[in-house]
């Protein structure tokens, strides 16, 4: 009897403690930070500020704020980048961790808005020297300053197009032009059209947001960032049967489906075995990573080729990276004064500097850093939002598995939008 | 149940002494047995059985706008939903069909070592080294091997035969994986086979021989009888090792694709608790994982009980 006794108080009392359990925590505690003016310490959460190319940027975004708090420290803790969400997610849950956080812009901040401050007061004067907000902004109110922009332009390499006899700065303007094009520098060089890696699922992000515009048509575009998708309309289906014809086509280089695209798809368009790549606009796979293997002079950026008549090709770009403050920090004034830092002109200089980020400022001057950046500055006028970044984390990772179902075969294009449409309308 | 059993052989000793008039060293030998058992009880329950019960609790709460809120089963009908999950689940199946070939590899080098096939000292070394290595590295290793324009199936196109895309055919990749853990672990086992191999009666095989017995005989009728308990322990440690150790070559190798094929539970947990930020579903898709593994552990239990009534 005592036994059992026992074994019913444990299970009990165990029971009684988890009762009120939730999967994450919602309630506030306090953070590191203490008082607005006087001492105190901040945690910042990134993986980005262990790397040497970001090392002038926090200097410089420490200094800005040193001079505002002198008594405020300031800690940043660098996390790999491949644990970064398992690892706030665990922060979340308790409640407590950073002050600061960086966010990749889109459904990774959204999804977790609730445990951030909106940051609209604190970040008012900066609204029109920064760009790419839209990607941090979940039910009209800001949740993060962006840092960087991140798009998705289509690089190509220009002395492959030489080689090919072909004009480097008249690439082409339509999708059948193009796909000629190709075709002449495969047949000169043996190099395929496009570098793809979509071992990640990830190919069909860039590819549906790079090809989108010159498919959809502007209305469309328009009505699809706003949340209005129809999945079963004829261009949306579209994008999805180019990204088959593609590859049915041997537009894409070897084995898509097991080839990582960080970094070994942009490899492959470094060594020239390739003519054209979806690239990015942040610090990794982007301009000066090229360059630094093809030569600046040989990298170039085009608009998308037109598919469909109709479209209007843009260049999609959002925020990229931002900081973010955490809901459960005691001063969210002092830790929103450190996002500003931040994101300071000066800081974001040294960041296009050294990374060779696109930085959300638009006050820089990038004008001397070659035809490929020249390119992107001059089409951020006119770009919009990219159409992956509109959608839920669910829907990319279904997505991405669709796309390599696509790729081999063991999946329709009526099937993949019909699923894509029910996760979309879920989410 | 350490406290009813130990409270049980104190009883009467107690007692007695109460009858002898001392009550108060009485009530210390009376409670001095939970003392005893106290840090051992109250490990398990704060590092064991809470989290195992918030883990369940959770797994009944919702995620995002319904944070904290009970919702029943509904993590659950959404996990067996999840197309992704099956098929995870269905590659938990797979594994225990492949157990056979995983315990034969090992068992059958073990036996060649055992039998002094010519360089046994050398394999001995050879076959466990892999064993020393993180799965990081090895997935690495094989990453390079197996690429599509990788040695391998240049070796392969050498002798006449098509490039097999290894890790991104999803009716392939699985088998990859499992292929290269098998590789990565096997040594192991293969020690633990040696040790079996000491135990076992060499005037038998020496029997078999003299009565003209076949290699595959010996094998058959001496060898495997008289490992019968090593093979069931490496059958069990090796399930294990399938079921819970192959996160990192998965991460490492394919992402858990091409199109979700090589998903585990494992994996699953972490993309819905990391990448999907839906702990509760996660909980869930843990609670699942743990019955399978209590599953699998009753059984494993079962398994040696016998083998030991054997003996």
């Amino acid at each position: 009897m005592k036994q059992r006794a026992l074994w019913s108080a444990v299970v009990v009392s165990g029971l009684a403690l988890a009762g009120c359990g939730a999967a994450s925590d919602s309630g506030s505690t306090s953070g590191d930070a203490e008082g607005g003016d006087g001492e105190g310490r901040l945690v910042v959460w990134d993986w980005k500020s262990g790397d040497e190319s970001a090392a002038t940027y926090i200097e410089q975004a420490k200094a800005d704020f040193a001079e505002k708090h002198p008594n405020v420290e300031v800690e940043f803790v660098a996390q790999p980048f491949d644990q970064y969400y398992t690892l706030l997610g665990g922060a979340i849950q308790t409640g407590s961790g950073p002050d600061v956080i960086l966010f990749n812009g889109g459904g990774q901040i959204r999804d977790r808005a609730d445990s951030l401050v909106p940051l609209d007061d604190y970040l008012a004067e900066d609204q029109d020297r920064l760009a790419g907000w839209d990607a941090f902004t979940e039910d009209g109110q800001i949740y993060a300053a962006p840092v960087t922009l991140q798009g998705h332009p289509i690089y190509y390499n220009r002395a492959l197009y030489e080689q090919a006899g072909l004009d480097p700065d008249n690439p082409a303007a339509t999708w059948d032009e193009f796909v000629s094009n190709c075709e002449s520098i495969t047949d000169a060089t043996g190099a395929t059209c496009f570098a793809l890696g979509n071992q990640e699922g990830i190919g069909i992000e860039f590819f549906l947001s790079a090809l989108g515009s010159a498919v959809l048509s502007p209305q469309e575009y328009d009505d699809w960032i706003a949340g209005d998708r129809d999945w079963s309309s004829p261009n949306v289906k579209r994008i999805f049967e180019l990204w088959t014809e593609v590859d049915d086509a041997g537009l894409n280089s070897e084995a898509p489906n097991s080839t990582a695209m960080f970094n070994d798809s942009f490899a492959i368009f470094q060594s020239g075995e390739a003519s054209h790549v979806i690239g990015l606009m942040s610090d990794v796979g982007h301009w000066k990573d090229f360059s630094e293997f093809l030569g600046a002079e040989n990298v170039g950026v085009m608009q998308a080729p037109v598919v469909e008549q109709g479209a209007a090709p843009n260049l999609p770009y959002d925020g990229g990276i931002g900081y973010a403050v955490a809901e459960w920090t005691s001063d969210p004034e002092l830790a929103a004064d450190l996002v500003r830092s931040l994101t300071s002109t000066a800081a974001l200089e040294a960041f296009f500097a050294d990374a060779g980020a696109i930085a959300a400022d638009t006050t820089i001057d990038a004008s001397s850093a070659g035809p490929s950046v020249a390119t992107i500055i001059a089409e951020l006028e006119n770009g919009r939002p990219a159409l992956h970044v509109a959608l839920s984390s669910e829907t990319l990772e279904l997505m991405g598995r669709l796309s390599q179902q696509l790729l081999s075969g063991s999946a329709t294009v009526d099937e993949a939008v019909e699923q894509l449409a029910a996760s979309d309308q879920a989410g | 149940m350490p406290i009813g059993s130990s409270t049980l052989s104190v009883r009467p000793d107690t007692a007695r002494r109460t009858g002898n008039g001392k009550p108060r060293r009485a009530r210390a030998e009376r409670f001095a047995p939970y003392i005893l058992v106290a840090p051992a009880v109250l490990i398990i329950v704060a590092l064991r059985l809470y989290p195992l019960v918030r883990g369940v609790n959770f797994s009944f709460t919702g995620d995002g706008v319904l944070n904290g809120q009970l919702v029943g089963l509904d993590n659950y009908m959404t996990l067996f939903d999840d197309p992704l999950f099956r098929q995870a689940m269905r590659n938990v199946a797979l594994l225990v069909l492949l157990l056979p070939v995983a315990v034969a590899i090992p068992g059958l080098l073990a036996t060649f070592i055992y039998l002094r096939v010519p360089g046994h000292r050398l394999y001995r070394v050879v076959y466990f080294f892999p064993a020393v290595l993180s799965p990081v590295i090895v997935g690495a290793i094989f990453n390079l091997l197996l690429a599509y324009g990788g040695p391998f199936n240049t070796l392969l196109g050498a002798i006449g035969l098509g490039p097999v895309d290894w890790l991104g055919d999803r009716r392939v990749a699985m088998f990859t994986v499992v292929g290269v853990h098998v590789w990565a672990t096997f040594g192991m086992a293969l020690v633990v086979f040696l040790a079996g191999f000491a135990t076992l009666n060499s005037s038998l095989l020496d029997a078999a021989r003299v009565d003209g017995a076949s290699l595959a005989q010996e094998i058959w009728h001496v060898i495997i009888p008289g490992l019968a308990r090593t093979i069931q322990f490496v059958f069990v440690t090796t399930m294990i090792g399938m079921l819970t150790a192959m996160f990192g070559l998965l991460f490492v190798m394919t992402n858990g694709g091409p199109e979700g094929s090589t998903y585990l539970p494992e994996y699953y947990i972490w993309i819905q608790q990391g990448q999907m930020n839906r702990p509760a579903l996660a909980s869930a898709a843990s609670a699942v994982l743990f019955v399978v593994m209590l599953v699998v552990g009753l059984l494993q239990i079962s398994v040696l009980r016998r083998s030991g009534r054997e003996d």
